[in-house]
């Protein structure tokens, strides 16, 4: 234990701290340099003719904050609100763009810190989630935390609106799986 | 000292930029007196500061283009596209030496020699004109004289009439050459029941003010010369029937007195003269005095940053304004409704307020893009008149500014590609004179600004043609009309295969419609062939707080800007449900509404009593059906973010007094997006 702590400390540059969040049955995990906050579930607005990932916006402190519902982005049933749902305010980059959203997880674990060395790459076939939104897998004793590359999963074109891109991938990621 | 100079410099700007647009007024309205005198007032003034503060290439330099207009305005020349050349080059040049000081490089001292040399030479062959026509100067020269102020005592002979005179005539005639103040004198008539009626009795004192000289008032009486005894006296050279004290000493002496003695008034008016001169120095010197205080007060340069801390500090207290009303109506204190309305009420107007400091109307710009037009027309050898509409519709500061390029970017464009030559417009049996319409107005929300111009339109086979060769489509893609032109904002797209130098570079429409994206606008491309283009900008008002109703449909709640409300209505949720083509009977007119629960996908059942908000499209008026109407809201807009950008519906959102989010609808956008679904619009 010791040892690894001044393993930890010399290889500092290797090292990136993730926050773990659960999404019905399965964990993912996002750089805590995306994360600004962390908030209890509130009331959202859904905003007319968006798709239904897009659950709607909240007041983030006097700002319009748009919530993205993850569950279904990763083609999961809609999450249902528990005591433990919270969402996660993220900054990311869109477009060269800094964006502040929340996504609604169904838990937010831990944070963990994980070196590049033990990151492995995701399996490319296997999976039913698009290669490029995951940075790589970090390996539990009973399980795998998806590491999300949170830049490339808000990218406009695959998370922005029209209904017909979101038919397009619900039917690509069926066809996958 | 340095402060009066740069305070000269921002006024030196604001006359420059006046002499620009009054110079391009007076083309085609080159008879105008006014417009002239304006421009050499103009000059006088940028001439007087600019010798004041030291500016001496620049006094110089206008006090030689003053002279051509002093020519203009004693009718010695004629206004000419020459002289209108030069005067623009001069204006630019004016420009050049306020911002860059006097000393600079020698290209500037080059332009400077360059334009002082034109404007010498157009005043001596002016000399040369006047020599070539003698005989009309001289007359002209003899007639005009100082302004002067003359005394004339008309007193006709008792048989006057029977010369067949009618001295009122005369007094008429007399009214024609100037201003006059004309008394007159009855001390002479007899008593009523003696009067003959076929003798004059009355006599008259008249003051005129006119520069034509002496002779011109005997004219008048050349044939009444023999019967009546006048006498015609310059009493002054200054306007005195402009001067409220003279007139008061004159009605005075004219009442107590019988005669007015010449010489008396003479004395009387020197004496006058000397305090009005006197009077006229204070005054201008006061005037300075003021308009130094005045120009304090009207430009206070603020920079924009405070501004916009202040109007985000606004969005701020509207916000926590709407706080208090929802907290003084819950709570229910004594005494504590009131207050809170009394702060919405200076918030509102603090709101408003605030607002307008950062708003400047289109005209602004305008002069830029005219000046654009006048002189690639002639470049190109194109005649086009430019014309605007709308141009009072304000937008901010900061939108006009980004504004600018694109659009002259746009009008260049329709110059050189869009209008064709003359040659080729008489062949299509179009008017010679092309025309480029800058129209702008509100619609809903949004400043639309629309540049359209009557020349040949964009072949979209062309467009598609170049596509295919630059590989931005494939030759099997299908494209629709709307999608076609889009292609032009493609970047490094360019129809023309000449590259000229006024437009055609390759980098074109896509800069455009990125910077106006920048300021978050919409461009759009609309062309008929043989008919021409229209690009359409559509931007939002920065407004960023405005009035809405506050409405609601299941949970959610909307914010309908009230500036397109027109009538609200209430209606039994049957009535509406049982509606054929969802047509609804109001004030005994029918109208369309649009269901609004069904086409934004709400769940849940309507209420029994439903309501229609109508408001404003176009011409006509459209209903929108809502669960509940809460009230008039002053709502502070923010963005809905990039995620929603593709949400054309909804404008944006807002917070509520309760800390939840009320989203504003953009009525106009709703009703096209929906309107061939539910309703056929202005059916």
């Amino acid at each position: 234990m010791e040892k690894e702590e001044i393993e930890t400390i010399e290889t500092l540059d290797d090292v990136n701290t993730f926050l773990s969040f659960k999404l019905k049955d399965e964990y993912f995990a996002t750089n805590v340099s995306k994360v600004l906050t962390i908030l209890e579930m509130k009331p959202i607005t859904k905003v007319p003719n968006s798709p239904t990932y897009m659950r709607g916006v909240i007041n983030l402190r006097g700002n319009v904050l748009p919530v993205i519902d993850m569950r279904i982005k990763f083609g999961m049933p809609a999450t249902e609100f528990t005591t433990a749902t919270c969402i996660i305010v993220l900054n990311v980059e869109i477009e060269e763009e800094n964006v502040q959203l929340g996504i609604i997880a169904d838990a937010v674990d831990e944070v963990l810190e994980i070196k590049e060395s033990e990151i492995e790459e995701s399996p490319s076939i296997g999976t039913k989630y698009k290669n490029e939104f995951i940075q790589g897998m970090y390996k539990l004793k009973d399980g795998f935390i998806m590491l999300l590359n949170m830049n490339l999963i808000f990218n406009t074109d695959d998370l922005i609106i029209t209904k017909e891109i979101e038919e397009a991938e619900a039917a690509q990621a069926l066809k996958d799986e | 000292m340095e402060k009066f100079r740069e305070k000269f410099i921002e006024e030196a700007n604001d006359l420059i930029n006046e002499l620009e647009k009054l110079l391009l007024d007076i083309e085609g309205n080159q008879d105008n007196p006014d417009l002239i005198q304006q421009i050499f007032r103009v000059m006088h003034s940028l001439k007087g500061g600019s010798s004041m503060f030291g500016f001496n290439k620049m006094d110089k330099f206008t006090h030689h283009l003053e002279n051509i207009y002093d020519l203009i305005r004693n009718k010695k020349l004629k206004i000419n596209e020459e002289i209108l050349d030069i005067t623009l080059a001069s204006v630019d040049h004016l420009r050049n030496l306020v911002h860059e000081g006097e000393d600079a490089d020698t290209q500037n001292q080059e332009q400077h020699d360059l334009l002082l040399s034109k404007i010498l030479q157009l005043i001596d062959e002016n000399v040369v004109i006047d020599e070539t026509s003698p005989t009309i100067q001289e007359t002209d020269s003899r007639d005009i004289e100082d302004e002067a102020t003359y005394y004339i005592s008309f007193k006709p002979h008792a048989n006057i009439f029977k010369f067949g005179t009618n001295p009122l005539y005369l007094i008429d005639e007399l009214c024609e050459i100037g201003p006059t103040k004309v008394f007159v004198r009855t001390d002479e008539l007899p008593e009523f029941d003696t009067i003959n009626n076929t003798e004059c009795h009355l006599y008259w004192d008249i003051f005129l003010v006119t520069n034509l000289g002496i002779n011109t008032i005997g004219e008048v009486f050349i044939f009444a010369d023999e019967q009546c005894d006048l006498s015609i006296h310059k009493i002054s050279d200054i306007n005195l029937l402009e001067e409220e004290s003279f007139l008061g000493i004159i009605d005075e002496t004219i009442k107590n007195q019988k005669e007015i003695d010449i010489n008396q008034l003479k004395q009387l008016t020197n004496d006058l003269e000397k305090v009005f001169v006197k009077a006229q120095e204070d005054q201008t010197k006061q005037t300075i005095n003021f308009s130094t205080i005045d120009a304090n007060i009207s430009s206070i340069r603020v920079s924009s940053e405070k501004l916009d801390n202040l109007i985000n500090w606004v969005s701020e207290l509207v916000t926590i304004q709407a706080r208090l009303s929802l907290f003084a109506q819950e709570t229910e204190t004594n005494g504590l409704t009131p207050i809170s309305e009394e702060v919405e009420k200076i918030s509102r107007r603090l709101r408003d307020d605030v607002f307008s400091i950062r708003l400047i109307p289109i005209e602004n710009m305008i002069t830029r893009f005219q000046r654009l037009v006048r002189e690639l027309s002639q470049e190109l050898n194109k005649d086009v008149v430019f014309k605007t509409e709308g141009t009072e519709t304000e937008l901010d500061k900061n939108i006009i500014e980004a504004l600018a390029d694109p659009l002259l970017h746009i009008i260049r464009n329709s110059l050189d590609h869009g209008i064709e030559t003359t040659d080729e417009r008489q062949i299509n049996g179009k008017p010679k004179r092309a025309t480029i319409l800058l129209k702008a107005f509100y619609s809903g929300t949004n400043v639309i600004i629309q540049i359209s111009d009557d020349g040949k339109g964009i072949d979209p086979e062309k467009i598609r043609n170049q596509a295919i060769l630059k590989g931005i489509i494939t030759s099997d893609s299908e494209l629709n009309k709307k999608d076609t032109f889009d292609l032009l904002f493609q970047p490094g797209f360019s129809t023309t295969q000449k590259v000229t130098k006024v437009s055609g570079r390759g980098v074109g429409m896509d800069v455009v419609k990125r910077k106006i994206a920048e300021i978050r606008g919409e461009v759009d491309i609309d062309s008929e062939i043989n008919e021409g283009t229209t690009i359409t900008i559509r931007l939002p008002l920065t407004l960023s707080i405005i009035d809405g109703l506050l409405v609601q449909i299941g949970t959610t709640k909307f914010v309908i800007p009230l500036s397109s409300v027109y009538k609200c209505y209430e209606f039994k949720h049957e009535t509406l449900a049982n509606s054929i083509n969802n047509l609804i009977r109001t004030d005994n007119q029918e109208i369309a509404y649009l269901n609004l629960r069904e086409l934004f996908e709400i769940e849940g059942d309507a209420p029994e009593t439903e309501h229609v908000v109508a408001v404003q499209f176009g011409d006509t008026r459209i209903g929108l059906s809502v669960d509940n109407i809460i009230g008039q809201y002053q709502a502070v807009l923010k963005p809905l973010g990039k995620l929603y950008k593709k949400q054309q519906t909804i404008s944006g959102a807002t917070i509520l007094g309760d800390g939840t989010v009320a989203l504003v609808m953009d009525s106009n956008k709703l009703i096209n997006q929906f309107a061939n679904n539910q309703i056929k619009v202005g059916g």
